[in-house]
């Protein structure tokens, strides 16, 4: 064969010919990274941050629970029956083994990220510790066989050492991995999606520019050669169009369903999970509030901080709070477009107008009618009714009410929840079906294959020349 | 040969349109101005209180909040010499943020669920306890319910005297002032009998003004100490919450809390806070 220059016909052939080997080498590289976009988004979203922030959820929800069923078993004081307080003691226990899951869960989702992972040690360590202190006080509460309502002093001053554990040192730290997965979240859909929707203009164009020297190899070919069609090079061409068009609508399947994912599954399920955890917190102070009257007004200015954290509505105290509450759940109930309060409800209920926020919202109102009834009695001096309606289990107790509206909660988390799962498998399965498995191998081989037919084509006509 | 010529001019073009339609849907919104990424931050800070944010006669800031400022700033990777502090009250800080004048705010910021309508959070970075100061002579004040009737000094713009008359209902007499340093001078001359504001405020006075006042070590709230920043600015709160979070895991917190609290009889909590969250 001679030496092939530019000048020559089979050397222009031969040069277009690489030109479109090396285009179908930028196609490749240039398709596998916008893959390799929405692999890496689907796991961080999917995989890793997203159930970080379901199990570290879980893990506060628990462990904040568990301390609410302390203050209500030293509440009730044994008052009664001897039987008393076992229910809240089995609901203790049954805490304290979805605490254990979680941050198990918790431990395995932070592998590689050292601050969280001494966040999670630094919780089981508090757990152990919070324990001790918990059963020391119901074993002196025991003890005391006082009626309902507050307990002696001994009693309370070693729950304020559990109390003040749980919230300064196990909740934060929970709380904040929550937090910092929702952040995960937001920085990997910011970027990978835009990155996606970025690596598809960018594979388009490669595409077409593939497509573009592979017709224009094919009519230098058949104005030189005076044939009508190189047929392996027409197969190129037509793999290469089918290839491009489908890795197009793949990408943009994939940033929808990271989309879809992100807003209207992972950003509820991050705010009602917060919502929960916040709500969970302010029954306790409620259940505080009743236990240690040294402490009342600082448990009652926490309960209406977080109460308006929850659903904010504008007012000076708890007194003007439930009214506004009231007024303003009324306009919602007329308008359920119209939302006049903000908080964690209000986000939710202006990004999901629909029944399940609306009966979590009215089951938040019924436990805070329940709550102004408690402070009622306790201010009048009646404890004793005010502990039987804060720590009952049955239909008409503040104890059953909030129940109801932590179900509620739970069960929007999980219609949200479904939605993002739908969205990550969608994209997971997407992403790893192809006629020939997953894309990445199929689009290796279609490149490999397309070279392979380039080289092929050309050489057919380069062989005349010899 | 002269119809492929066509064509590929045809697919150029098709590119080209393709490519210019695209990236100009690639432009999305970027909200306010971040926080993060800046060479330069302009820090609010209180002036007058002692401990935490006080301006010495040459002009220099210095305090808790201002060296948490520091640290924090330092994390963001701004140099310390590109910083510069703006002394802020109680009544500016939201409009400073909010007019850009400053970019953070360090000035014991209490978090509220009405400020955070305005202003984002990030932090807190301590959780302070509201608690009330009188006269060393003065015995009767032993709570904050004893302040009914009583002369309560109320600064603009602060949230601790909404406290004491509305959430806790408490019928004091409020005596406006524009600082808690001027409540100070008012409790010493005798204008108002109570100074109600965190321990932390109170501590640093009391050190100053020494045996002529008394903290009657009776707290009632929690006041979450947040770092405002201009609503919105939701990667610049991600990014404080961080440099919080390495603050009291790297030892930092606990001691620029000793440095300036740790002669006081407060009790200092060296455990990172729950944080307020951005969203």
């Amino acid at each position: 064969m001679r030496r092939l220059s530019l000048r020559t016909t089979p050397g222009r052939v031969g040069a277009l010919a690489a030109v479109v080997v090396l285009a179908i080498g930028g196609f490749y590289i240039v398709a596998n990274i916008a893959v390799g976009n929405a692999r890496d988004g689907l796991r961080v979203i999917g995989h890793d941050a997203g159930p970080q922030v379901l199990a570290t959820g879980d893990l506060y929800f628990a462990l904040s629970d568990m301390d609410s069923q302390v203050a209500s078993i030293l509440l009730t004081g044994r008052e009664g029956s001897p039987g008393a307080g076992q229910q809240e003691l089995a609901r203790y226990s049954q805490d304290r083994a979805v605490a254990d899951r979680a941050a198990l869960q918790a431990a395995e989702l932070s592998v590689g990220d050292p601050a969280d992972q001494a966040a999670v040690r630094s919780i089981l360590d508090g757990l152990g510790r919070y324990e001790r202190l918990a059963s020391q006080a119901i074993v002196l509460d025991e003890q005391a066989h006082h009626p309902a309502g507050p307990p002696p002093a001994n009693v309370i001053a070693v729950y304020t050492q559990a109390t003040d554990l749980m919230t300064l040192e196990l909740l934060p730290p929970a709380y904040n991995l929550t937090l910092e997965g929702g952040a995960t979240v937001r920085g990997a859909y910011a970027a990978k999606r835009s990155a996606v929707l970025s690596g598809r203009l960018w594979m388009a164009l490669a595409g077409l520019a593939v497509i573009a020297a592979l017709v224009a190899l094919q009519f230098f070919i058949a104005a030189r050669f005076r044939r009508r069609l190189n047929p392996a090079l027409a197969v190129a061409t037509l793999g290469l169009v089918l290839l491009t068009v489908s890795a197009v609508r793949l990408l943009s399947g994939e940033a929808a369903h990271l989309q879809a994912a992100k807003t209207s599954g992972f950003d509820s399920i991050l705010t009602m999970s917060r919502a929960r955890a916040i709500s969970n917190s302010l029954h306790a102070d409620e259940s505080r509030f009743l236990l240690d009257p040294g402490r009342a007004d600082t448990y009652s200015l926490a309960y209406l901080d977080k109460s308006q954290t929850v659903l904010y509505v504008a007012s000076g105290n708890l007194g003007e709070y439930y009214t506004a509450l009231g007024a303003s759940m009324k306009a919602y109930r007329a308008n359920p477009r119209a939302v006049g309060f903000l908080g964690f409800y209000g986000d939710e209920a202006r990004a999901h107008p629909g029944l399940a926020v609306t009966a979590v919202l009215s089951r938040f109102q019924q436990f805070q009618a329940d709550d102004q009834r408690i402070r009622q009695l306790a201010g009048g001096g009646q404890d004793r009714q005010a502990v039987m309606l804060l720590t009952g289990r049955t239909a008409g107790s503040s104890g059953y009410d909030f129940d109801q509206y932590d179900q509620a909660v739970v069960s929007l988390i999980g219609q949200h929840r479904a939605t993002f799962d739908q969205a990550i498998s969608a994209g997971d399965r997407e992403l790893g079906r192809s006629v020939v498995g997953n894309w990445a191998v199929l689009l290796l081989l279609a490149a490999l294959g397309a070279a392979v037919l380039v080289v092929a084509g050309v050489w057919a006509r380069l062989r005349e020349y010899r | 040969m002269k119809r492929g010529r066509a064509r590929a001019g045809a697919w150029v073009g098709t590119v080209v349109a393709l490519a210019l339609g695209l990236s100009l849907t690639a432009c999305s919104a970027t909200g306010p101005a971040s926080i993060v990424g800046r060479q330069t931050l302009r820090i609010g800070v209180k002036a007058d209180q002692p401990g935490l944010g006080l301006r010495l006669p040459d002009g220099k800031f210095v305090g808790f909040d201002v060296d948490v400022a520091r640290y924090v700033a330092a994390k963001l990777g701004v140099q310390p010499d590109h910083i510069t502090f703006v002394p802020v009250t109680s009544a500016t800080r939201e409009a400073a943020l909010e007019n850009g004048s400053v970019d953070m705010v360090f000035a014991t910021y209490s978090i509220t669920p009405e400020r955070e309508t305005k202003v984002t959070f990030g932090g807190p970075y301590y959780v302070a306890h509201q608690d009330t100061m009188v006269r060393a002579g003065d015995t009767a004040i032993h709570s904050v319910h004893n302040l009914k009737g009583k002369r309560l000094c109320a600064v603009t713009g602060s949230n601790s005297w909404k406290r004491v008359t509305q959430e806790l209902n408490i019928p004091a007499v409020l005596a406006p002032a524009a600082s808690y340093s001027s409540c100070v001078a008012m409790l010493l001359d005798g204008s108002v009998d109570a100074v109600s504001t965190d321990d932390l405020i109170l501590a640093g006075f009391a050190t100053r003004t020494g045996s002529a006042v008394r903290i009657v070590n009776a707290p009632f709230s929690y006041e979450r100490y947040g770092i405002g920043i201009r609503k919105g600015d939701l990667s610049g709160c991600e990014a404080v919450n961080r440099a919080v979070s390495q603050m009291y895991l790297d030892g930092t917190a606990a001691a620029l809390l000793r440095k300036w609290f740790g002669r006081t009889s407060l009790q200092l909590d060296t455990h990172v806070p729950q944080f307020e969250g951005c969203g």
